[in-house]
């Protein structure tokens, strides 16, 4: 549907994005997942033909899209920005703004609002005004002004950050409600790893802008130290033994899958093992595996294991855990 | 102060009477002022939006040239104007010299810095998330401006306020002629000069009226737009 090749973004001169291809297939529900500043809502912006990249393209099923694209095309897609602003006027009036804009005749627009209303649990706020609503209630305004466009891409940048857990789970309900009436790409900003888990069907890490060649936990920040070969790098209290040739700074990467999880130390070829302390346990979507998260001196891994090994384990919150991966699991990029 | 009382007299019998000769200055102020509001906005709007929202070489020359010429004296302007329209100045076979054209002319080079710069300070001042989130909504590029049409509102009556109150320019490239040229700004200049106190507090009355009137439909439009 839409793609982001050879893409190299700047901001004043400082390289926000760097990445190879971004794609989002059609009625796909991606999560991207990253720290603060790692490029996420920029990622957004430039889906949302926002923005141009400073260097590379952007494809709309499989055509490059102009400099300036035709108002039919951006319409196709929209965006919710983490901290949404209602435009002036009652919440119906923000309901109706895009409709207008595509030409809705009136009935057409009361069905489609009547709808997202019931779904999102709107109706008490469509008379009222931005200054009268809680920050959660702009968020979820917003999304529902965005679902109302039944746009073929849908791009939410943290949409459920000022939502409690209820509020959350009505949004992603409402969410797969739209999406199984109606399908659509949906492109999700999360930094709640578990939520992306449970309802995307693919995960996308970002990381100082790039792209991480595997799943997004278990994602930090180092400094490498000069030298080739084996190296170790500290990352809080922990060292990590790594094999790279690279230097400076850089982002590593450990597979989830490639930790090795038991209640002792075992005796082992992995140069990396840490005793903790089990702080949840996340059954993932299809239900077949388990994220272990364990705190280890201060830093928090993720390791992934089967259902069976986690019951054979006995794995419970604060029981304690080793994780051991060689050297040569940790992916730097 | 007898005078001053006696003037505000003869004003309210000049208006309630009726006065064809008030009346009809009036009408050619209002004639001339809405035709170089409506040409300087024309222009000067879409071009405030340009300077406001893209990035060009130049552009912060361009911005300080319109600042700059938003204090530019009117009656350099009139003469000026009056230079480049006269028999002998490269427009003068247009023969608008003391027509009432040559005061539109005068009157949007002086309201054309102030709707280009009024309006990209205007468009500046919205908060960018707010055109942003219109642009993730659909909206092109006027649509999107539409976010600051408030402030715009206020940038138009800024123009015709200047407009209607200009003298300087209109005197000098409209020559104040009775019946033809003279607006409410040149006639109370002409009758104070007389010592027809009356008349020129009535014309003087007319001209606040009409600075109240558009006062009052810009709030009225301003307070629909609150919140």
């Amino acid at each position: 549907m839409v793609e982001l090749r050879a893409v190299r973004h700047r901001y004043a001169g400082r390289v926000v994005l760097d990445f190879d291809q971004f794609a989002l297939p059609q009625a796909a529900a991606v999560a991207v997942v990253g720290h603060n500043g790692s490029g996420k809502s920029t990622l957004l912006r430039l889906l949302a033909l926002l923005e141009r990249p400073t260097e590379g393209s952007v494809l709309w099923n499989g055509t490059v899209v102009p400099r300036r694209p035709a108002a039919s095309l951006r319409r196709r897609v929209t965006l919710v920005e983490q901290r949404p602003v209602l435009l002036r006027g009652t919440v119906r009036d923000n309901l109706v703004y895009g409709l207008e804009i595509r030409g809705f005749g009136r009935s057409a627009v009361n069905g489609i609002i009547g709808d997202v209303v019931d779904r999102l649990g709107l109706g008490p706020l469509l008379g009222r005004r931005r200054h009268e609503l809680s920050e959660g209630e702009i968020q979820r305004v917003a999304v529902a002004r965005a679902l109302a466009l039944r746009t073929d891409v849908l791009l939410l940048d943290e949409p459920a950050s000022s939502a409690d857990t209820a509020a959350a789970g009505a949004l992603y309900r409402a969410l797969a409600a739209e999406r199984a009436a109606r399908p659509f790409a949906v492109c999700i900003v999360s930094h709640q790893l578990e939520d992306a888990y449970r309802w995307a069907d693919d995960i996308r890490a970002l990381a100082d802008g790039r792209l991480s060649p595997v799943t997004p936990e278990n994602l930090f920040r180092v400094e490498l130290p000069a030298g080739d070969g084996v190296k170790t790098v500290r990352i809080g209290s922990i060292e990590i033994v790594v094999m790279t040739e690279r230097t400076g700074p850089a982002v590593v990467a450990i597979p989830p899958t490639d930790i090795f999880v038991s209640r002792e130390r075992l005796a082992s070829s992995a140069r990396n093992v840490f005793k903790g302390r089990v702080v949840g346990l996340a059954i993932e979507r299809h239900g077949a595996g388990v994220h272990v998260r364990a705190e280890m001196g201060g830093v928090e891994l993720v390791a992934a294991v089967t259902a069976e090994a986690a019951r054979d384990l006995a794995l419970a919150p604060g029981g304690s855990v080793v994780f051991s991966f060689k050297a040569t699991a940790v992916r730097v990029f | 102060m007898d005078f001053l009382a006696e003037g505000v007299r003869r004003a309210w019998g000049l208006l309630i009477a009726g006065d064809s000769e008030v009346f009809g200055i009036a009408l050619l102020t209002l004639k001339v002022a809405v035709v170089a509001t409506v040409i300087a906005c024309t222009v000067g709007l879409p071009l405030g939006y340009f300077l406001a929202t893209r990035r060009f070489w130049g552009r912060r020359a361009a911005l300080t040239v319109v600042n700059t010429a938003l204090a530019f004296p009117t009656v350099v302007v009139g003469l000026l104007l009056y230079g480049m329209l006269s028999r002998r100045g490269p427009l003068g076979g247009l023969g608008w010299l003391y027509t009432w054209q040559a005061i539109v002319v005068g009157d949007v080079l002086l309201a054309l810095p102030i709707a280009a710069a009024l309006s990209a300070a205007a468009v500046q001042g919205v908060d960018p998330r707010v055109r942003r989130t219109a642009e993730t909504l659909g909206a092109g590029p006027w649509r999107t401006a539409c976010e600051a049409r408030f402030a715009l509102a206020a940038v138009i009556t800024a123009a015709f306020g200047q407009v209607v109150a200009e003298v300087g320019a209109a005197m000098i490239v409209g020559g104040n002629i009775r019946g033809s040229t003279r607006t409410l700004t040149t006639a109370v200049a002409l009758y104070t000069s007389q010592g027809d106190f009356g008349t020129a507090l009535a014309l003087g009355l007319v001209l606040v009226i009409l600075a109240l009137v558009i006062n009052i439909a810009l709030q009225v439009l301003q307070g629909r737009g609150n919140g």
